[in-house]
C-alpha cells in the first residue's frame, strides 16, 4: 500500500472533519454573535448568564463537556446524535471565545459613526444591522480565523462519540496494517491540506471585504 | 417663519449646569451662528436639539411640533434635521455614494437606482461626484466634510446643523467651507453652526448667537459683537480671537 493509497483511504474521513468542523463553526459564529449582542443590551441579569456561559465552555476542557452531552444527557431521557453532541460542545466553546472577539470588535466601531446614524433618525436595529454588525465583522477576521482554526483542530474529538472522521480512519487502518508512521504522517498532510483551504478560503473573504484604506486595529 | 423655537432649555450633568436655559429661534432659511469660549455648551446645544442628549428642561418647537415631548417620534424628527458633526463621522465601511444612500434606503425605503439618483445629484451638489467610489479613508478632511454634508442633505432636511465644521480643516479648505455654506443660504437652506473660528463667522451672513456658561449673553450679526460690546464676556471673547485673526 503506497503513502497516496493511504491518503485516499484516510480522506473518506475527511468529509466528516469538514462536516464537524463547518457545523461547529457555524455553531459558535452564531451562538458567538448572539451572546456578543445580547452583551449590549446590558442588562444586569442577562450579563450573569452570559457571563457564566463564556466562563464555563472556556473553563471546563472539551473532552468533559463533550462527555456531559454525549454520555450524560441520554442518561436524563436525552439521547444526543454525535454531530449534535459536538456542535454542543466544540461550537459552543468556539461561541463562548467567539463572543469575547466579537465584543471587543464592537467596542471598535467608532461611537461618532453611532452618533450620526442616530442623528439621521435610523432605529437601533438599523445602526446595529447597518453599521455595528458589518464593521464587527471585519475587525475580528483575525480573532475568526484563529478560533475556526482551533475547531478544525479539535474536531478528532468527534472519534470519542464514534463519527468516522480522519483520525478513527487512520486508528482502524493503523490496527490492520501496523503502518502507524505513514498512515500518522498521512493524517497530518490531510489537516493541514484542509487547514489550508480553510485559511485560503477566509483570507479570500477578508480581502474581498475589507475597508480601503483602513489599517487594521 | 419660525422653524425651530428654543425655551428655557436646559442641561445638567451630575447637576452641574451645561445649558442654563437657553431662548433663541431660527426662521425658514435663516443661517444662525453659534459662539461661544470652550466648554459653554455649544456641541451640547446642537445635541440637545434633536435630542441626541435629553435636555433637563424647556422647550424645544420645530416646525410647529413641541419635540421634547415623551409621545413624539424623535427618529421622524431627527430625518428633517440634518446634522453635520465635527469629524465628519463617514461610515468608514462604505463609499461616499453608499454614505450617501443610507438614509435614502434604509429610512426612505427608495430603490438602489433611486437611491444611487439622487446620492449622485447631491454629491455633485458639492462638488464630489468625481469621489464617489472612494472610501473616506481616501479622502481629505474638506472631502469628508462634503460627503458628510451630501449625506445631511440627501434627506431633504428642514434645516441643517454645523458642529465646528472649520475645526479640523486648513485654512484653504476652511474657506471652501464657508464658500459651500453661503451657497447653500443662498438656495434657502436652514443652517444652525456652532464655530469658534471667527473668520468662518464673519463670511457667513447670519446673526451670532453668543452662549457662555449655557446661556445666550448676546445675539448680534458678528460686526456688533466685533466692536466694544457692552457685554465683558463678548468683548473678551473677541479680544482674545482678534489678534490671530
Amino acid at each position: 500500500m503506497t503513502f497516496l493509497e493511504i491518503v485516499s483511504i484516510l480522506a473518506r474521513g475527511a468529509g466528516f472533519t469538514i462536516l464537524v468542523t463547518l457545523a461547529c463553526i457555524l455553531t459558535g459564529f452564531f451562538s458567538g454573535l448572539l451572546a456578543a449582542l445580547l452583551f449590549r443590551l446590558d442588562i444586569r441579569p442577562l450579563n450573569w448568564l452570559l457571563h457564566a456561559f463564556t466562563y464555563t465552555f472556556r473553563g471546563i476542557p472539551l473532552l468533559v463537556i463533550l462527555f456531559l452531552v454525549f454520555f450524560g444527557l441520554p442518561s436524563i431521557g436525552l439521547p444526543i446524535p454525535p454531530l449534535v453532541a459536538m456542535m454542543l460542545s466544540l461550537g459552543l466553546i468556539c461561541g463562548a471565545y467567539l463572543s469575547e472577539v466579537f465584543r471587543g470588535a464592537l467596542e471598535a466601531v467608532d461611537p461618532n459613526e453611532l452618533m450620526a446614524a442616530q442623528s439621521m433618525g435610523m432605529r437601533r436595529i438599523q445602526i446595529l444591522t447597518a453599521i455595528e454588525i458589518p464593521q464587527m465583522l471585519r475587525f475580528s477576521a483575525p480573532g475568526m480565523l484563529n478560533e475556526f482554526t482551533t475547531v478544525l483542530k479539535y474536531s478528532p474529538f468527534a472519534y470519542t462519540v464514534g463519527v468516522p472522521e480522519i483520525l478513527k480512519e487512520a486508528t482502524s487502518l493503523a490496527l490492520t496494517t501496523l503502518r502507524g508512521m505513514e498512515i500518522y504522517l498521512a493524517v497530518g498532510v490531510l489537516y493541514f491540506l484542509i487547514y489550508k483551504i480553510m485559511m485560503e478560503m477566509f483570507l479570500w473573504v477578508e480581502r474581498r471585504y475589507a475597508i480601503p484604506g483602513f489599517k487594521q486595529i | 417663519m419660525t422653524l425651530l423655537q428654543v425655551r428655557g432649555l436646559t442641561k445638567k450633568h451630575d447637576d452641574v449646569g451645561v445649558l442654563n436655559g437657553v431662548d433663541f429661534s431660527l426662521c425658514k432659511g435663516e443661517i444662525k451662528i453659534v459662539m461661544g469660549p470652550s466648554g459653554c455648551g455649544k456641541t451640547t446645544l446642537l445635541r440637545c436639539l434633536n435630542r441626541l442628549q435629553e435636555p433637563s428642561s424647556g422647550e424645544i418647537i420645530f416646525d410647529g411640533e413641541e419635540i421634547t415631548a415623551a409621545a413624539v417620534d424623535i427618529q421622524q424628527v431627527r430625518q428633517r434635521i440634518g446634522f453635520v458633526f465635527q469629524n465628519f463621522a463617514l461610515y468608514r465601511h462604505l463609499s461616499a455614494l453608499d454614505n450617501v444612500k443610507l438614509g435614502l434606503r434604509k429610512l426612505r425605503g427608495l430603490s438602489d437606482a433611486e437611491a444611487t439618483q439622487r446620492a449622485i445629484y447631491e454629491l455633485s451638489r458639492v462638488e464630489m461626484q468625481d469621489h464617489q467610489d472612494k472610501y473616506p479613508a481616501h479622502l481629505s478632511g474638506g472631502q469628508q466634510q462634503r460627503v458628510a454634508i451630501a449625506r445631511a442633505l440627501v434627506m431633504d432636511p428642514a434645516v441643517l446643523f454645523f458642529d465646528e465644521p472649520t475645526s479640523a480643516l486648513d485654512p484653504l479648505m476652511a474657506r471652501e467651507v464657508a464658500n459651500l455654506l453661503n451657497r447653500l443660504h443662498d438656495e434657502k437652506v436652514t443652517i444652525l453652526c456652532v464655530t469658534h473660528d471667527v473668520t468662518l463667522a464673519k463670511n457667513l451672513p447670519g446673526d451670532v448667537l453668543f452662549l457662555n456658561h449655557g446661556r445666550v449673553e448676546a445675539e448680534a450679526p458678528i460686526s456688533e459683537l466685533m466692536k466694544n460690546h457692552a457685554n465683558e464676556n463678548v468683548r473678551a471673547f473677541f479680544e482674545q480671537k482678534a489678534p490671530s485673526e
